[in-house]
């Protein structure tokens, strides 16, 4: 009988539905039932530290929901839910489930997981790394072996990791954001890598940016898994990220209809437009 | 469940925290974040974790205090430095929700006021996933 879980994908990942397809498609293939659950009816309020009336609602809800669903794991993609999971919210209140970071999950069937890897991918690749969140869950090393899985993917050995555990809290210190991103190029060059691989959606958002302006291609490690399992999920951010003030003639009049103009300029077309912070701009065409 | 135990388990951590530093300064040293901080410029390591110990007790929220807070990405760096196994990331983490007014009192870190955060996500839910999806999973 299929172990049944839950799979709690977050809230920011719904800007990459080829991410959270590949994830449901990879662990079905390993013989597990997985239950998608996320967004913000699910968010586990660690953005809340302003508001800890609200945090501690949200945790006490999403707990109790994830209770309710009647699963004995919950396998949580962002680091962040689990890292609140685990130092708050399940301190605070009771869970009825075990907690699994999905990194861990695909290392422990990485044997079956190999099995499904079959189109070679030939890539030299340069993992973006970050300090943090390893602790809890050894990610740096894990996603390398995974990505070693790949037949044609080659991970080089580097040794930087940026400070943080991810690049959400980097983006409030703008400065080592910028020094992140230049290392990046920087060590993306000096391995002669195809491109940069993220861990975590969040990073991915970021790092997408450098494809989009500073020519250096970017995927999340899911990306090169499905690949390589043969799913076809397309990969839409990256391409509305390149397309940039064009990115609604990718979306479409219907689909953009859905989420309404205005909201879509006023709150998501700026994501998509920004530029790296650190990455120098093309040389002048004489116009200031 | 009753509402309200994560506000009390911070308190609790807190309580926990405040016994258990010795103030020695090493999970400071370990940080790899407070060179960002100007108001961390030559600051005394063990005079920061007083500050922030003291931030905790809500006697004072000095400017190194809020400073170490602001700029704290929770790399987790100090966590093998500390000798007491007091967890300073949590430590950090809990003078941050302080200073932003989490647990009521002033507001010295601000902020990121985003009105559109959870209708973005959702907007980019209905760009990403189906119709049926979303009301399974969402």
């Amino acid at each position: 009988m299929a172990e049944r879980v839950t799979f709690w994908y977050g809230c920011n990942v719904l800007r990459h539905g080829d991410i959270i397809h590949s994830c449901l498609d990879i662990l079905r293939m390993l013989g597990i039932d997985a239950r998608p659950a996320g967004g913000p009816d699910y968010c586990c309020g660690t953005s809340k530290d302003e508001n800890l009336t609200a945090a501690d609602g949200m945790a006490r809800r999403t707990v109790g929901k994830f209770n309710a669903l009647g699963r004995e794991r919950v396998v949580a993609w962002c680091p962040s839910c689990h890292s609140h999971m685990t130092e708050f919210m399940g301190q605070a209140y009771k869970p009825d489930f075990e907690l699994n970071y999905f990194v861990d999950v695909l290392h422990e069937h990485r044997s079956a997981l190999s099995g499904f890897l079959r189109k070679p991918v030939p890539m030299r690749v340069l993992l973006h790394k970050h300090m943090g969140f390893n602790d809890r869950v050894a990610v740096n090393d894990k996603v390398t072996a995974l990505l070693r899985l790949i037949p044609g993917v080659e991970v080089v050995d580097d040794d930087y990791a940026a400070p943080g555990y991810m690049c959400a809290l980097l983006n409030t210190v703008p400065k080592a954001m910028e020094e992140m991103n230049r290392e990046t190029l920087r060590r993306v060059a000096l391995h002669r890598a195809d491109a940069v691989v993220t861990t975590f959606h969040q990073c991915y958002r970021e790092i997408c940016g450098l494809e989009a302006h500073a020519n250096t291609r970017a995927y999340n490690y899911v990306h090169l898994l499905a690949q390589s399992i043969g799913l076809d999920y397309v990969d839409e951010y990256k391409a509305w990220k390149k397309a940039g003030p064009d990115a609604a003639q990718l979306i479409g009049e219907q689909r953009l209809a859905q989420v309404g103009v205005e909201f879509f300029e006023r709150a998501m077309l700026p994501e998509l437009v920004k530029r790296p912070l650190g990455i120098d701009r093309p040389k002048s065409d004489g116009k200031s | 469940m009753p509402t309200g135990a994560m506000k009390a388990f911070i308190r609790k951590e807190t309580e926990r925290i405040l016994a258990a530093c010795t103030r020695c300064g090493k999970c400071y040293e370990a940080c790899p974040m407070t060179r960002y901080s100007p108001a961390l410029e030559g600051a005394e390591p063990q005079t920061v974790v007083a500050d922030v110990l003291a931030l905790l007790r809500e006697e004072r929220s000095s400017p190194q205090a809020v400073g170490w807070a602001s700029v704290c990405v929770r790399s987790g760096s100090c966590v093998p430095a500390c000798p007491e196994n007091v967890d300073p990331k949590m430590m950090v983490r809990i003078a941050r929700m302080m200073a932003s007014g989490g647990l009521g009192g002033e507001k010295r870190i601000p902020a990121r006021h985003d009105r559109d955060y959870y209708d973005r996500i959702r907007a980019f839910g209905k760009l990403q996933l189906t119709e049926e999806e979303r009301k399974e999973w969402m």
